[in-house]
């Protein structure tokens, strides 16, 4: 019986809103294993970035718990790295210093954080931008250091909320194949936060539909279809018509005042 | 080169203006002396040693007071972005306190210390403070907050937290609290020192008054405008565009 790599049990969220106490997520059960590439897929709002900073340890649930390795998570480190949406990098570094930061901590200090970096740097395809400042490159070249510097600490699992949501169309297609290649080259636990179910479709091994407000558990389902995917194959369609189901269903707002 | 040019010869041309207005207009020597005068005032100014004492005593006075101001700016702006009931009682009131001239505090300054050099720096230290500490305080709160989780995921906490990301995020609003902060000191010293004894460019400027002497007070004025000039603008000024630059116009 192997452990799951994070495991959450009856977890709920709320927080102090503008009149009232909000409950952004409830009685969330599920178990992610070591290496899967999971994709929590839902509509704005339904908790899906919160779901990600409980798992990060930036918040603690307001009941239930989250382990992982079989522990309680008590504050962020870098065993649980997370990407921005909005990249996050330091403007006063230049490229490679950005992804050389989580290696100048204590834990990772040694001689050879310049030469580290720059291997992630070239992983991303980037190399040649390490002395470049933040403010030179476009926004996927943002998003390639943001995810170099997450893997430089090699994290056990990559958390990332919506990565490619500000990027165009194409950048994006891009990226999604990029991050594939990436994580079959390192093997790591990912969860990959999205609104976009071909996305999902795309890169996971497993998706959690969560929806509804509260935000609940709709789906769980696994993916065996081989990458690269086409979308028109016949298990993406079916999963896809059943995903849409279940985020059309209509008691799926009550208990909240929508 | 050519704006440099065209500056030097504006200065020219102002100059001999200047030169025709006094020399056609007979105009007596306390309204406006002519420019020959102002310069023999330098140069003798120079010679003689006074001005150069009095340049040196009022640098001292305004860094003194302006680096005092400096270690409690910072610390009193930490303690408002810290504590909100402070922020929001005597955090409003360095808002208002900064709509005061430095002049209105001379009066303060010299009942309680008389007419000496604490006098002045009390004033330079009161107005200095004021856009330092609230520069800190808006420092601290404006730290885009994913850039300390972004941090924190890679595992950065503590004093490591503190010297990489907050103390660098804050940097630009700082540096510019730096140079405001300087430009009020430089201004409240001008202002006390015209009341106070002892050596300095107000005093000295203040003694031009009592003797009629234009060609003094006009000497005086330009010091302390090209002071203020080199310090605010060139020096500060520069440190400003060259952080703001690094930190990709934040």
């Amino acid at each position: 019986m192997i452990n799951p790599k994070i495991k959450f049990t009856n977890v709920s969220q709320s927080f102090n809103g503008i009149s009232k106490n909000e409950t952004i997520l409830q009685d969330l059960n599920f178990e992610i294993f070591a290496e899967e590439f999971v994709c929590i897929l839902g509509p704005s709002g339904s908790g899906k970035t919160t779901i990600l900073g409980l798992v990060a340890g930036f918040i603690k649930p307001s009941s239930g718990n989250i382990l992982f390795n079989s522990k309680k998570i008590n504050r962020p480190d870098s065993t649980r790295t997370l990407v921005f949406q909005e990249y996050a990098l330091f403007p006063w570094l230049n490229i490679l210093d950005n992804v050389a930061f989580g290696l100048t901590t204590k834990k990772h200090k040694n001689n050879h954080v310049k030469e580290i970096a720059l291997e992630y740097l070239n992983m991303v395809g980037l190399a040649a931008y390490k002395d470049y400042s933040v403010s030179q490159l476009s926004g996927g070249m943002k998003q390639r250091v943001a995810i170099a510097r997450a893997l430089a600490v090699d994290p056990e699992a990559l958390l990332l909320d919506e990565p490619f949501g500000a990027l165009d169309q194409q950048t994006r297609e891009n990226m999604q194949v990029e991050l594939t290649r990436l994580m079959t080259k390192t093997k790591k636990t990912v969860l990959f936060v999205t609104h976009s179910v071909d996305e999902a479709l795309k890169l996971a091994d497993r998706i959690l539909v969560i929806g509804g407000k509260p935000g609940k558990l709709l789906f769980d389902t696994t993916i065996t279809v081989s990458k690269p995917r086409d979308l028109n194959n016949n298990q993406l369609v079916s999963i896809r018509n059943k995903i849409l189901d279940k985020l059309s269903q209509p008691d799926l707002f009550m208990g909240s005042d929508i | 080169m050519k704006i440099t040019l065209i500056r030097i010869t504006f200065f020219i041309a102002l100059f001999s203006i200047w030169y025709l207005i006094v020399k056609l207009g007979q105009i007596p020597s306390y309204i406006l002396p002519s420019p020959i005068s102002v310069f023999e005032s330098f140069y003798f100014g120079f010679i003689k040693g006074g001005y150069t004492i009095a340049i040196f005593s009022s640098l001292l006075r305004v860094l003194i007071g302006y680096f005092l101001a400096l270690g409690i700016g910072v610390i009193t702006g930490i303690l408002l972005a810290r504590y909100y009931l402070l922020d929001i009682t005597f955090g409003r009131t360095i808002l208002a306190l900064q709509s005061i001239p430095s002049v209105a505090w001379v009066p303060l300054a010299l009942l309680w210390f008389g007419i000496t050099d604490s006098a002045v720096i009390f004033i330079i230290i009161l107005e200095a403070v004021l856009p330092v500490a609230l520069s800190t305080k808006n420092a601290m709160k404006n730290i885009p907050p994913n850039l300390i989780r972004a941090a924190q995921t890679l595992g950065s906490k503590g004093l490591h937290l503190y010297q990489n990301v907050i103390i660098k995020a804050m940097i630009p609003e700082l540096v510019t609290g730096l140079r405001l902060s300087w430009a009020f000191a430089w201004r409240a010293l001008i202002a006390g020192e015209l009341f106070i004894s002892g050596s300095g460019i107000g005093q000295t400027l203040e003694l031009g008054r009592s003797l009629a002497d234009m060609a003094q007070v006009i000497a005086m004025i330009t010091t302390i405008g090209f002071i203020g000039f080199l310090t605010e603008n060139i020096f500060f000024g520069t440190i400003e565009r060259k952080v703001r630059l690094a930190w990709g116009l934040q």
